[in-house]
Order: C-alpha cells, then sequence, then structure tokens
C-alpha cells in the first residue's frame, strides 16, 4: 500500500509543472528531490506515530481498572479522610508552637516540616486525580454505564480541580502551609465529589456482598 | 457483624481477647505502638503472640495484632501536637533513660521509622515521622530552657 502512495505522489510530483519550466535540469531535479524527501520523512514519522499509537493500551484494559480503582482508594482511604486533612492543616499546632515558647529554629522546623507535608498531600492528591482522569479518558466508556452529560461535568471538574491544586501548590510554596486555609477545603471537597462520581464507573469492581445461604436453599 | 466470614469472626474475638488482657494496660497509643511494632519479626512482618496464638490460632492472632497496630498508629497519626509531646514524655519517662540520652538516640536512629505498620499510607506515616521531629525539638528546647539540675 505504501508503495502504491509513493507511486501516487510521484506520479502527481512528475506531472506537476514545477516552480520553473524555463529550466528542467538541475535545479527542478533537485526541488524534486528535496520534495520527495520531505514526502518520506512526513510518512516516516506517522509510521513511527501509528506504530506508537498500536503499542498503547487498548480500551477496556484490566491494568487500567485496576489502576484507577487504586487511584480512588488512595485518595478515599489515605488522601482525602476528613480528620486527616484538618490534622495536617490545623492551627491549633501552630498555636501550640507558639505557646510553647519554643526558640525560633522550632517554630522555623515547624513551619518547614508541615510545608512539606502540605505540599506533598496536594501533590499526591493531584497525581491520583490525574490517574483518574486518564482512565476515564482512555476507558470509561467500554465499561461504566456514563452518561454523556456526565462525562463532561467529570472532565470539567477533572480540569478545575488540576488547576486548583496547582493554585494551592503555589500558595503554599510561597505563603507558608496556613496560607490558603479556603482553598484546601474547597480542593478536598472538589477530589471527593470526583472520587464519587468514579466511584459509580468502577463500582463493578466492588466485590459483591453475596448473601449466605438460607438453610435449606440449597439442593439436597 | 452477621455478615462477617468466620475467620473474621475469630479475628474480631481475638482483637477483642488482646484489648481486654493486653491493651488495657498499655494506655497511650504511642506505647502501644511501639508495643505491637516489638511483636512482629522484622524478617518476614509477621506478628507473633504465644498466648494469643494458643487461644486462637497464629494466623488469627498474627491478623488481629495487625488490626491493633493500624488502630495504634491511625490515633497517633490524628492526635494533636501537644498530646504527642507529652506521650512522648511520658515514654522517655518510662524507659528510665536520661533525656539528653533519649533525644540524641531517637534524634539520630529515628527509631519510630520501624514502628509504623506495613500497610500505612506514606503520606500519615511521613506526617506522622514529621510530627516526632517536631516533638523531639521541642522536648530538647523545654530540656535546654529548664535549670541544669531538673534537666538531668
Amino acid at each position: 500500500m505504501l508503495v502504491a502512495a509513493f507511486g501516487a505522489i510521484g506520479r502527481v510530483i512528475f506531472w506537476f509543472p514545477g516552480p520553473s519550466k524555463i529550466s528542467i535540469q538541475g535545479g527542478s531535479i533537485v526541488i524534486q528531490l528535496i520534495f520527495f524527501l520531505l514526502i518520506g520523512a512526513a510518512l516516516l514519522s506517522s509510521l513511527v506515530f501509528l506504530g506508537r499509537r498500536g503499542g498503547a493500551r487498548a480500551q477496556g484494559d484490566p491494568r487500567a481498572l485496576v489502576e484507577a480503582r487504586k487511584a480512588l482508594d488512595a485518595l478515599q482511604a489515605g488522601l482525602l479522610p476528613e480528620e486527616l486533612v484538618h490534622r495536617i492543616f490545623a492551627k491549633e499546632d501552630l498555636s501550640y508552637v507558639v505557646s510553647a515558647s519554643a526558640p525560633k529554629r522550632v517554630h522555623d522546623l515547624f513551619i518547614a516540616e508541615r510545608k512539606k507535608i502540605a505540599l506533598s498531600w496536594i501533590d499526591q492528591v493531584r497525581s491520583q486525580v490525574s490517574n483518574l482522569r486518564r482512565f476515564h479518558t482512555d476507558a470509561a466508556r467500554s465499561y461504566a454505564q456514563i452518561g454523556l452529560r456526565t462525562e463532561f461535568q467529570l472532565a470539567c471538574h477533572f480540569a478545575s480541580l488540576l488547576v486548583a491544586c496547582r493554585a494551592l501548590s503555589a500558595a503554599i510554596y510561597l505563603g507558608g502551609p496556613y496560607a490558603a486555609p479556603q482553598m484546601v477545603d474547597a480542593t478536598a471537597a472538589a477530589a471527593a465529589r470526583i472520587c464519587a462520581i468514579s466511584e459509580q464507573s468502577l463500582a463493578f469492581l466492588n466485590p459483591v456482598q453475596l448473601k449466605p445461604f438460607a438453610s435449606g436453599s440449597l439442593p439436597s | 457483624m452477621a455478615s462477617l466470614s468466620p475467620k473474621r469472626m475469630d479475628v474480631e474475638q481475638a482483637r477483642e481477647d488482646l484489648c481486654r488482657r493486653t491493651l488495657s494496660d498499655i494506655r497511650r497509643p504511642l506505647d502501644r505502638l511501639i508495643y505491637l511494632a516489638s511483636m512482629r519479626d522484622y524478617n518476614t512482618g509477621i506478628y507473633h503472640h504465644d498466648g494469643l496464638a494458643s487461644r486462637f490460632t497464629s494466623e488469627v492472632a498474627c491478623e488481629a495484632l495487625a488490626d491493633c497496630h493500624r488502630e495504634a498508629f491511625r490515633e497517633l497519626v490524628l492526635c494533636p501536637l501537644d498530646e504527642l509531646v507529652s506521650q512522648l514524655d511520658a515514654y522517655r519517662s518510662s524507659t528510665h533513660t536520661s533525656p539528653r540520652e533519649f533525644l540524641t538516640a531517637w534524634g539520630r536512629l529515628e527509631p519510630y521509622r520501624v514502628a509504623v505498620p506495613v500497610q500505612a499510607d506514606p503520606l500519615s506515616a511521613d506526617f506522622l515521622f514529621s510530627n516526632f521531629k517536631i516533638a523531639l525539638a521541642i522536648l530538647e528546647s523545654q530540656m535546654d530552657s529548664r535549670p541544669a539540675g531538673l534537666a538531668a
């Protein structure tokens, strides 16, 4: 097929009169050669691109589902529990450090440590949300009973949450761990909403709660 | 609890047994965390408790200990910094080591790093380590501010 394509392109190019009708020797041959080379390069890049796409996961790859489930679990169990988020950003701890009349180095250590944890929290939330988004982009439609409207809403949620994560990260990086408490709450709430919607898509992966056999229900 | 499998029910019973006989005497979550971590074989990650294993099975005892370990870890992660500082100070007193020696050893060896459950969430573990670091710094500063005679 490629050979035929090259032949057709070649015929078109040879039929094309070229930039200069004055000279059909020398310059025009070089121009045609460059033209061929450019087309060859373009076809080669297309082949490489198509080849790489072929290596990507097929839609409905079970690994994508498992990774999405892991991301959802990491968010729900590890990163978004309200009490943990509250603890990380709790101002009571700062008040305690101040009231304990600790020296400046202890105060600085506290702020630096909390900042590190806060940035790590945002980074992990963003990373897991990106994993979920990838799942929804690649595979959700193969499996999920999820409507187009919900998909669109989800796409908007993902985009706004990822932007919010970047903004929060910048705020904390510049202003410290207590710079944007409302943004923290809003980000956690938005991530929780995404988890709730993603949960619907992945609900069928949850172990089925089988009812125990009632006595006499088994055939004798 | 009607949906629990028999094995899970055994684990629950073993857990209750462990809480009633042993852990009820260890009130502070920090002490419980260290005690339960010490019941774990560092080479295999399996918890051992002969008394519990004789009443149930080794497997059930291991799961019950792991459950309690996770719970102690969670309690400690969620406890405010001032509580962690007082728990650490109380634990230090119970070991009968001098404050300076204790703080130096904990600052250098960071033994709390091996006391967390295997399945602990990485962020929670990092948060706890970070809190220990701060708590140690606070205790050290408190010790420095005390008169020399009282600090020993």
